[in-house]
């Protein structure tokens, strides 16, 4: 058994008085506390709040592996705003998310709302919904592009449909889309057990009130679930959101960014950079891009859908 | 001892009986009702399913051109996909390094997150308050802006394509420090306070006291971490780049990258998600009511 310092505790002197404590810690109390802290404050400093200021630091100079490194300012910049590839992973990042964040989303209220009750075979689906969560999107990306490609499933059922067959993977203007699907697919069921969760929460008798009152489905829905839903699909919103900003894998796995950056990200334009051509200064002031547009878009969510939270 | 002292909200699963007062409204279900219901529910369970089912059955081909629709049939039958994908190879050696840093990882976040999540909850020290506040700050921070400087810090400590430098980083896991402060937190203070009565040392009343007590989210959250490193790819990716250090997530879309054929690639995902997929069976309870209690990302 570890024995730590200091853990050897005298025994009160009037039993009781331990139990009402002192406004101040006493000095053994906040050093066993500290080493309790100790191994995760170490682990955190160096390898997360270090690199987090790091981070941003590094996109103002020109830091390479094993190279000189100097301070460069605002270069990194200059050069991310001048840069095309930039503005058009911006711009696959911002589409993807905005198509995709709603897609999930409502797709995660429609089957929150189908499995809420205690029916037979409902936790069933729910398990079933959310197993493409647990699963990588490696793997799904595998799968999926055999699914998108030319004759496969996907682009007989779009030609039966009198949509656009083909490979969509393949399509500059349809593969954004087709990545969307994928990312519905795999995440819409934890959306969906976050808002269940919910769902058990709302008191019984506001709907047997508005049921009561003649209240259609659909009002019941809008005028009474659906505020009550509020603060959880915002913060489904959030994560989704977050998660979406962040996409990278099953881009790497399902088209490699192409057909010409026409699904080239922004965390792969940072991967690129940052570990194809080694030059780390500018891939961390992609990465800060990217926390910035993180924290503008929070706010942005905070403050129109977050309101009443 | 686990099921009565339980934190609000960390223990009721999604489907019991929410408390008294706050009974779910059940509604009326009309029959047409519940065929459109099944109707719906079916139709998304089979699009779920479909590509689990199509990457099964497509594994089992022998090697060479099938058309859909007929490749969804079970046959032609054939493990040849598998004895490649696991004799020539490395797919097992991936699945050990795979578990490598899923179990190691596990291990770690819950001993450093548990004991600094009971320092938090229940002990008073200087800088305290500043320290959780920066923990949960960093949480706003996207991981790739950290990921450069702890990939420059590991490879200057020559952690490149070892086990240590992939895992280590992984362990400053702040999200983990504020779910078991959380738990432990509503925990009560009496609990302690005896054992340290009786002479316990601090380390003594963590490991016979704290730990049984905070089983439940050590279970939640493990089952959790285990997913995250299972299915982790970017850090991978970044950190072992020589063919023996992949994990299954970076190997198989090396292999996919060299082109191998699809029976062979989906063959490799069948073995990437079996371990998973059994384990999601096993502690289900665990996945959903991690992320329906704790809201903790899937």
């Amino acid at each position: 058994m570890v024995a730590l310092p200091g853990s050897q505790i005298r025994r009160p002197r009037r039993p009781g008085t331990e139990v009402r404590r002192p406004r101040r810690p006493s000095a053994r109390e906040a050093g066993t506390a500290l080493l309790f802290v100790l191994p995760f404050l170490l682990l955190f400093a160096i390898f997360r709040f270090g690199p987090a200021i790091a981070g941003v630091i590094l996109g103002f100079t020109d830091y390479t592996i094993g190279g000189e490194t100097s301070w460069t300012g605002l270069e990194n910049f200059r050069r991310l705003v001048d840069d095309p590839t930039f503005w058009s992973a911006l711009r696959v990042t911002v589409i993807f998310t905005a198509l995709s964040v709603p897609l999930s989303m409502l797709a995660s209220l429609g089957m929150a709302l189908l499995t809420r009750r205690a029916f037979r075979g409902a936790k069933l689906f729910r398990s079933i919904f959310f197993l493409p969560v647990v699963t990588s999107l490696i793997l799904a990306g595998v799968v999926f592009t055999w699914v998108f490609a030319d004759g496969g499933p996907w682009s007989r059922a779009m030609g039966a449909l009198g949509l656009p067959a083909g490979s969509w993977l393949a399509d500059s203007a349809l593969v954004v889309p087709a990545l969307v699907l994928v990312s519905v697919w795999s995440r819409f069921g934890y959306g969906m057990l976050i808002l269940l969760a919910r769902l058990q929460d709302v008191p019984a008798e506001l709907e047997e009130a508005a049921l009561t009152d003649g209240a259609s489905a659909w009002q019941r829905f809008r005028f009474v679930t659906l505020p009550q839903l509020r603060p959880a699909l915002f913060f489904v919103a959030i994560i989704e959101t977050t998660v979406s900003f962040q996409v990278f894998d099953m881009i790497y796995v399902m088209t490699g960014g192409g057909p010409v950056r026409s699904s080239y990200s922004l965390v792969y334009l940072l991967y690129d950079q940052g570990f194809k051509y080694f030059d780390l200064g500018y891939a961390s002031a992609v990465g800060v891009a990217l926390f910035v547009m993180t924290i503008v878009v929070a706010l942005i969510q905070r403050l129109t859908l977050g309101r009443e939270e | 001892m686990t099921d009565t002292i339980t934190p609000p909200g960390t223990a009721a699963p999604a489907t019991e009986a929410p408390a008294r007062g706050r009974r779910p409204y059940r509604g009326r279900a009309g029959r047409g009702w519940v065929v459109g219901r099944t109707a719906l529910l079916l139709a998304g369970a089979l699009l779920t399913l479909f590509p689990f089912y199509a990457m099964v059955v497509l594994s089992f081909k022998p090697t060479g051109p099938v058309t859909f629709p007929d490749s969804l049939l079970p046959w032609p039958f054939s493990t040849e996909a598998y004895d490649q994908v696991i004799g020539a190879k490395s797919v097992l050696r991936w699945m050990g390094n795979t578990l490598v840093y899923s179990v190691v990882s596990v291990v770690g976040v819950l001993l450093f997150a548990s004991m600094a999540g009971y320092a938090f909850a229940k002990k008073r020290f200087p800088g305290k308050e500043t320290m959780f506040w920066s923990f949960l700050a960093m949480l706003m921070v996207p991981y790739h802006v950290t990921m450069i400087p702890t990939f420059i810090i590991i490879s200057e400590m020559n952690g490149v394509d070892t086990y240590w430098g992939m895992i280590v980083p992984t362990l400053a896991n702040a999200q983990a420090v504020f779910l078991m402060r959380q738990f432990i937190a509503s925990l009560p203070d009496s609990l302690f306070e005896a054992a340290r009565l009786d002479g316990c040392s601090e380390w003594r009343v963590y490991v016979s006291i704290v730990l049984p007590l905070i089983k439940p989210i050590l279970a939640t959250l493990g089952v959790f971490v285990f997913l995250w490193h299972w299915n982790d790819f970017l850090w991978p990716l970044i950190v072992g780049q020589s063919l023996d250090m992949r994990t299954l997530t970076t190997g198989i879309a090396s292999l996919q990258q060299e082109n191998v054929p699809l029976n062979m690639l989906l063959a490799g995902s069948v073995v990437a998600f079996v371990p998973i997929f059994m384990a999601y069976l096993i502690g289900q309870r665990y996945f959903q009511e991690g992320v329906s209690t704790t809201g903790i990302k899937g």
